[in-house]
């Protein structure tokens, strides 16, 4: 059966979550019972109703889903995790729509909750990263043995080269994270809501140079939630459905290099000069770039934010620097992206917060921040997977 | 020699041969004997052709800078001193890329693109590694 199928059949029924903050002093499996009560209120559903769960991210930074579900007194017929890393959430709703399609489930909660302040060891990096020394290597480009360690540090790679390779600069980079600040300044929710300068962004120190402080994601404690049903039934509750119209599923092998795109040339990657090409995702909602009205990507770093609008051809390799400047990327610019202020300033929840925000902007619900008759929201990352989302 | 306190490599039956080599100051990876690609990091078969018989060959230990960063965070204690330092991901001239450390240069001096080669730092009596420094250096 292909995907195609699938287009539209299953929805995006209620968002909610937990606050979001630095450090919060409450545990993974309250802040995730918050988030999914916050998200069943938004749909209309009960607790028993809820017969999926969906959860990225567990141990040893966030809750698993096994013991949510005896923690919260779930009824599941059915459930399934991803392992501790940021990219699994459109894996993990795609898994959700195929499942209610299916009639394994009639609603899946799809969720990570999370405590970074929970553990006294760095968990990204260093004594924490023992990814880094697994067999074939870390996640992201780990070799600690060499004193390589840390997610940031493989984003910091594909920035050095980036740079050289393009001619582009730190002070373009910046406006990544200036236009997610803005986003933020909006966003009651956001941790980081105060307006940043380029000085601001060039002045911060260096974690893993040239990345800057300011380039880098949020590191904090939050849930969120995002509840997938038939399209059928959500039809039926108590919000506008948001459809899940396209997806396309998170790519791997020799090729991928986790922070940019194939042929950039990072870690094993093969040479070769990219072109997006024909992506299912679009093929499958039957949309184009044009129709996109605001993008959301993984943002732990603001390169990536690069990566992505290269990879899904918004522009061709080498141009993300010109591109994502004057305001594009900005509420009101051509291609608003990260509305919510990202993992950079509003918080990182895995990019879970930012499904959150394209259902509400599809509902027309983000007031100050909202993106005039958003209709059709992408979510497509450095890394290669993507949904389109679509007003119901 | 003083106790090194960095993290050392998790050696396994996988990747020994590559360890072994460093320690007789020898480049080796796995080269197919089927269709003579050359593979990093080390793998139970070709992955290009899935033939399960290889060689260890001896590189030629050169290779170019293909991107590298400087760490100012201290992740691990036992680097605390060392901040600010170099990782760079060095091409090989024989096409994998390593990371390590670069030797006998300036952070301000590194470029993508220039060319180095192997220098062993045993850094126990039963760990080789292979860090790089400009080529052409007079051995010191």
């Amino acid at each position: 059966m292909p995907a195609w199928e699938l287009k539209d059949k299953a929805a995006v029924s209620g968002v909610g979550h937990s606050p979001y903050g630095k450090r919060l002093n409450r545990s993974t499996i309250d802040l995730a019972g918050e988030a999914i009560r916050n998200a069943l209120d938004d749909a209309g559903l009960a607790r028993d109703d809820l017969d999926g769960l969906i959860v990225s991210f567990g141990t040893p930074i966030g809750a698993d889903a096994d013991t949510l579900a005896y923690a919260l007194g779930l009824k599941l017929r059915m459930y399934n995790q991803t392992w501790a890393h940021g990219r699994f959430t459109a894996t993990c709703i795609q898994n959700a729509a195929m499942a209610v399609s299916a009639g394994l489930a009639n609603h899946v909660a799809c969720l990570a909750s999370i405590s970074f302040s929970g553990f006294r060891k760095p968990m990204m990096g260093g004594a924490g990263d023992s990814e880094g020394a697994r067999e074939g290597g870390g996640g992201h480009g780990e070799d600690p043995v060499y004193g390589m360690t840390s997610p940031g540090a493989g984003a910091a790679l594909v920035a050095q080269k980036y740079f050289a390779k393009y001619g582009a600069t730190s002070r373009q980079l910046a406006a990544v994270a200036i236009a997610e600040r803005k986003h933020a300044s909006l966003n009651p929710a956001a941790i980081m809501r105060n307006p940043i300068t380029v000085e601001d962004h060039q002045n911060s120190r260096f974690v893993c140079e040239p990345l800057h402080l300011l380039d880098y994601c949020q590191i904090n404690d939050g849930a969120a939630c995002v509840i997938v049903s038939s399209s059928e039934r959500a039809r039926d509750l108590k919000r506008r459905p948001v459809y899940i119209s396209g997806m396309q599923g998170l790519p791997a092998g020799r090729h991928e290099f986790i922070w940019t795109h194939p042929g950039f040339g990072t870690s094993q990657q093969e040479v070769f000069d990219y072109q997006a090409g024909v992506q299912p995702v679009y093929q499958m909602a039957d949309v184009t770039h044009k129709d996109i009205d605001a993008f959301f990507t993984y943002d732990a770093f603001s390169i990536l934010v690069w990566s992505a609008l290269e990879r899904w051809g918004f522009c061709k390799p080498g141009e993300a620097a010109a591109f994502t400047q004057n305001g594009r990327i900005e509420l009101g610019g051509e291609l608003p992206i990260n509305t919510n202020g990202g993992l950079i300033s509003e918080a990182h929840v895995m990019g879970w917060n930012h499904h959150v925000e394209i259902v509400r902007q599809l509902r027309g619900e983000c007031g100050p921040r909202q993106v005039a008759n958003a209709e059709v929201v992408q979510w497509a990352n450095a890394y290669g997977d993507s949904l389109i989302y679509r007003r119901g | 020699m003083a106790e090194y306190k960095k993290p050392l490599p998790a050696i396994s039956s996988l990747n020994a041969p590559y360890w072994d080599g460093l320690k007789r100051r020898e480049v080796t990876l796995q080269r197919c004997n089927a269709c003579h690609k050359l593979w990093y990091p080390p793998g139970p078969f070709c992955p290009d052709c899935w033939s399960r018989s290889c060689t260890w060959e001896k590189l030629s230990g050169r290779g170019k800078v293909n991107s590298w960063v400087i760490f100012h965070q201290a992740y691990f204690s036992s680097v605390k001193d060392e901040i600010p330092y170099n990782v760079a991901e060095v091409e090989l001239d024989e096409g994998p890329r390593l990371l390590t450390n670069l030797v006998g240069i300036e952070s301000a001096d590194i470029e993508i693109g220039m060319p180095v080669e192997v220098v062993f730092d045993d850094v126990t009596e039963d760990v080789t590694l292979a860090k790089f420094r400009p080529a052409g250096m007079r051995k010191t």
